[in-house]
């Protein structure tokens, strides 16, 4: 990790505007942001590790936790919402354990909520990494997550 | 300076005169007329967050706030009118929708107070009024000022847990008004960004990465954050209950020779706080730790002395002064100068080192003065008393070009040097540093080695080469962990060579608060009173005799009088050991006799600090219970012994001896300049071993009259940990 996260502030300048582009970069690296990265980066900008994170906090694109294997988003757009999402979502909640925007325990699902994945026409929808699955139930989705290790 | 062409502007239809670069609201605060604001922060640019200095502004559209509007030749400007109160209520109804206002509008409000008289704590938290900054808080006298008596939005409770795990200072958030001051004094005047927004919108808090706690986010506990507060957020663990002070009283932080000023906070003869002063010319207000927060603690410490003891064979008896003084003057009269040790802190004010130097020297007969930093320094004090005596002033760092810091960390201590050298960087200076661990300047320097201290001296020299040679300033700044360490020779030979040499200069960060002082008014063996004081066609050089620093510490005396050190360890066998001091003793050893001693909030006097600036120690309150000031006690014996030598009754009549003896000492204005000491006959060798044997481990930690303040301070604990294992 450490030649990596090098590698990518060698690509900039080491002026306080590099930030985000930097951590657009190494969250692009490694998936997310971690201490050791900011630690890097507040060295190689000379910004402290706080003023980094505030920063990074702002943006709903930076998340600060290695990722799961597996990325379940569960659309809650209207129409998806009207056809049982709120219950699928609970569901997995309840089934996994986390709530919205964490990670299982043994890393291997992540879940978020969606506002609307474009294919209104087929809801309840669920996005498993790059899989759309239509017209979710609760029993198919218990079966589907099997199939993702 | 040329003189500005000042601008004439209207405010509340009268006429005046400003001048140009300045804001409307600096102008209007000037000319005193009132506009409420909760971000603006003086020494800092505007920041325009909190929108309640709105004011109408002839010919600009809408309600500019004054903190980012800048004044202009023939403005005309309102600050009172309808709308703009309007506005302000709307505004600050907003700000209150997420703090709860139980204090701002009550009905019951005036008879709250009536229903709380029960004893302090208990009274204050039961009620409502649970926030620890009432009657204090600029929010209720904000909106006092705006004229709100009512809210029409509900209060919505964040329910954050009030956050108590870091030392000195706890944070309940949920008061929080997000206004950015704490933000804003950390990352731009402290320089140490520990504090920052995380997230956003209602989601908003503030606080360091990662939900690490502050300590482990390299927090200073500078306190700034908490003191510019506008509500009860942020609040100092000592003192959130204490309400308003009576009184204040501005005095100099005792516990390093940076000579900081500090604000004491006074209330029922008590210091309930100490805050910094940002005008005050030595430290600019960036006090540590130590000044911020570790003065009520210490000098209330339930450990204190309440009388003068004797030891006895079924422990130990209060007696009073008179017999105090009798015992002291029995054991004392008749023996040998030799048979007597009198050890003096270097952390005494420059009165108590006058007194103690006569009384060795008038009443014992003797030189023998012994003191921490002869321990500390063995056979190594000269090259060390060298640089100290001939350290730079701090202004030089703003200038330096290049900046070598070795051994030294500023978090919590020496915070205005270690701030002035970020500051420096900053700017572009080029800061080099050396230390066996990382410091705080390591984020901002351009190279910063880490390195065991033995490889230390061998990398001065070559480094210095490369940085000087632009004819600029250079600095070297010098810390602890040089001149305790064991490699220290060669090191301070290596930095004296770079001073005189290639012509930097020096800052030394030593413990040993008044050690100038002490050097100054002669409270060291061989040093007469002002000998090392440079003054016109004296001398340019003192040598003193290294047979009589280093005294024997195998040979036992018949007494060791002990002046404001709690360090016995150091302390050779004796028959009679008289102890001065406001605590007791680290050690085990018992002394015979205990006399009780001022602090310095109880007591008036001076002290020298690093600069050679003399800095005013001021009395605050009268002392504790039975305890005396130093010289007090030290004349009384004198006096006892029927010497006629001499007597003092106050703290004026020892400045006016020292006035008389050591010639401008106390022109305040300049800084004291020293000569060379050089040290012949037995310096070296042979004593050293003895010395270092005694040197117990505990030397490095942060001490006041050789009390550690980790013992008496309970946030200092912490603070300590991690100073060490770091």
């Amino acid at each position: 990790m450490p030649e990596t996260i090098e590698k990518i502030l060698k690509k900039h300048g080491r002026t306080t505007d590099e930030l985000i582009p930097i951590l657009q970069d190494v969250q692009k690296e490694f998936g997310y942001i971690a201490p050791e990265s900011v630690k890097r980066i507040s060295r190689y900008l000379k910004v402290s590790e706080n003023q980094i994170y505030g920063v990074s906090s702002f943006y709903a694109q930076f998340r600060f936790t290695e990722p799961g294997r597996h990325g379940i988003k569960v659309c809650l757009g209207t129409a998806c919402h009207v056809r049982g999402g709120a219950t699928l979502l609970e569901m997995l909640e309840r089934g996994l354990g986390i709530s919205c925007g964490q990670t299982t325990d043994d890393k291997r699902y992540d879940l978020e909520r969606v506002a609307c994945l474009g294919c209104c026409a087929l809801s309840p929808v669920v996005q498993i990494d790059r899989d759309i699955y239509s017209r979710m139930t609760v029993n198919r989705l218990t079966e589907l997550l099997k199939e993702y290790e | 300076m040329t003189k500005e062409k000042k601008l004439s502007i209207t405010i509340d239809n009268k006429k005046m005169e400003v001048r140009p670069n300045m804001t409307i609201l600096q102008a209007a605060r000037e000319n005193s007329v009132y506009i409420p604001s909760l971000c603006i922060l003086e020494h800092l640019p505007s920041y325009g967050a909190c929108r309640l200095c709105v004011v109408e502004v002839d010919g600009l559209r809408g309600f500019p706030t004054s903190c980012t509007t800048p004044v202009e030749e023939g403005m005309v400007i309102r600050t009172d009118t309808a709308e703009v109160r309007s506005l302000r209520q709307e505004v600050l109804k907003l700000l209150l929708s997420e703090h709860p206002a139980s204090c701002l509008f009550c009905g019951e409000q005036s008879e709250c107070k009536d229903y709380q008289g029960t004893i302090r704590k208990v009274g204050v938290t039961t009620g409502c009024r649970y926030c620890p900054n009432d009657n204090r808080c600029e929010l209720q006298l904000i909106t006092e000022k705006v004229g709100l008596t009512e809210t029409s939005y509900p209060v919505y409770y964040r329910n954050f847990p009030i956050e108590k795990e870091d030392p000195f200072y706890d944070r309940d958030y949920n008061l929080c008004i997000l206004c950015g001051r704490c933000v804003r004094v950390c990352n731009d005047v402290r320089l140490n960004g520990t504090l920052s927004f995380k997230q956003r919108g209602k989601l908003t808090t503030i606080g360091p990465a990662f939900d690490r706690t502050h300590l482990d986010a390299g927090c200073e506990f500078c306190g700034a954050c908490v003191t510019v507060c506008p509500t009860g957020a942020l609040s100092a663990k000592v003192s959130k209950w204490y309400g308003r002070p009576d009184s204040q009283v501005g005095t100099t932080c005792v516990y390093c020779p940076v000579g900081c000023k500090v604000i004491l906070q006074i209330k029922n003869d008590e210091t309930i706080d100490a805050l910094p002063d940002y005008d005050s010319p030595v430290d600019q207000g960036l006090v540590c730790v130590k000044g911020r927060f570790a003065i009520p603690e210490y000098v209330h410490s339930a450990k204190r002395y309440i009388s003068p003891q004797r030891l006895t064979p079924i422990g130990y008896e209060d007696i009073s002064w008179d017999k105090a003084l009798d015992e002291a003057k029995e054991r004392l009269s008749g023996i040998k100068p030799e048979d007597c040790l009198v050890v003096v802190s270097p952390q005494l004010s420059n009165e108590d080192l006058f007194v103690a130097q006569r009384f060795t020297r008038e009443v014992m007969n003797s030189e023998e003065m012994f003191s921490l930093v002869i321990t500390d320094l063995g056979a190594d004090l000269v090259p060390f008393l060298d640089l100290v005596m001939h350290a730079s002033s701090y202004d030089a760092i703003n200038t330096a070009q290049g900046i070598l810091a070795i051994g030294f960390d500023s978090t919590y201590g020496f915070t205005p040097i270690g701030i002035q050298i970020k500051a420096a960087a900053r700017k572009g200076a080029n800061l080099v540093t050396i230390g066996s661990y990382e410091s705080n300047l390591d984020m901002l320097a351009e190279t910063a080695h880490q390195t065991e201290p033995s490889h230390w001296a061998g990398m001065i020299d070559p480094l210095g080469k490369a940085m000087s040679g632009n004819g600029k300033t250079n600095i070297v700044i010098v810390g602890p962990d040089v001149f305790l360490g064991p490699e220290r020779r060669e090191a301070l030979g290596r930095v004296i060579a770079l001073r005189d040499v290639y012509k930097w200069k020096v800052i030394v960060a030593h413990p040993y608060t008044n050690l100038l002082g002490m050097l100054a008014t002669g409270a060291f063996p061989g040093i007469k009173p002002g000998e090392v004081l440079k003054n016109g066609d004296k001398g340019s050089a003192v040598t003193i005799k290294g047979a009589a620093v280093y005294p024997d510490l195998q040979k036992k005396r018949k007494v060791v009088y002990v002046i404001g050190e709690a360090r016995l360890d150091m302390v050779p066998p004796c028959d009679h050991l008289i102890y001065q001091n406001g605590l007791p003793p680290e050690s085990g050893r018992k002394p015979d006799l205990i006399l009780p001693a001022c602090m310095f909030t109880e007591t008036s006097g001076t002290t020298i600090n690093a600069e050679g600036k003399v800095l005013p120690i001021q009395k605050a309150y009268e002392p504790f219970m039975k305890s005396k000031p130093d010289w007090w006690i030290m004349s009384g014996i004198a006096e006892k012994l029927q010497k006629r030598t001499f007597k003092y009754n106050s703290v004026q009549a020892i400045q006016g001896d020292i006035r008389k003896q050591i010639k401008g000492f106390f022109s305040m204005k300049k800084r004291l300049e020293f000569v060379r000491v050089g040290m012949k006959e037995g310096g070296e060798g042979t004593r050293d071993a003895a010395l270092r044997g005694k040197r117990s481990p505990a030397s490095r930690e942060e001490t006041y009259r050789g009390t550690p303040l980790a013992s008496v301070v309970s946030g200092m604990k912490a603070i300590e940990e991690r100073r060490r294992h770091e």
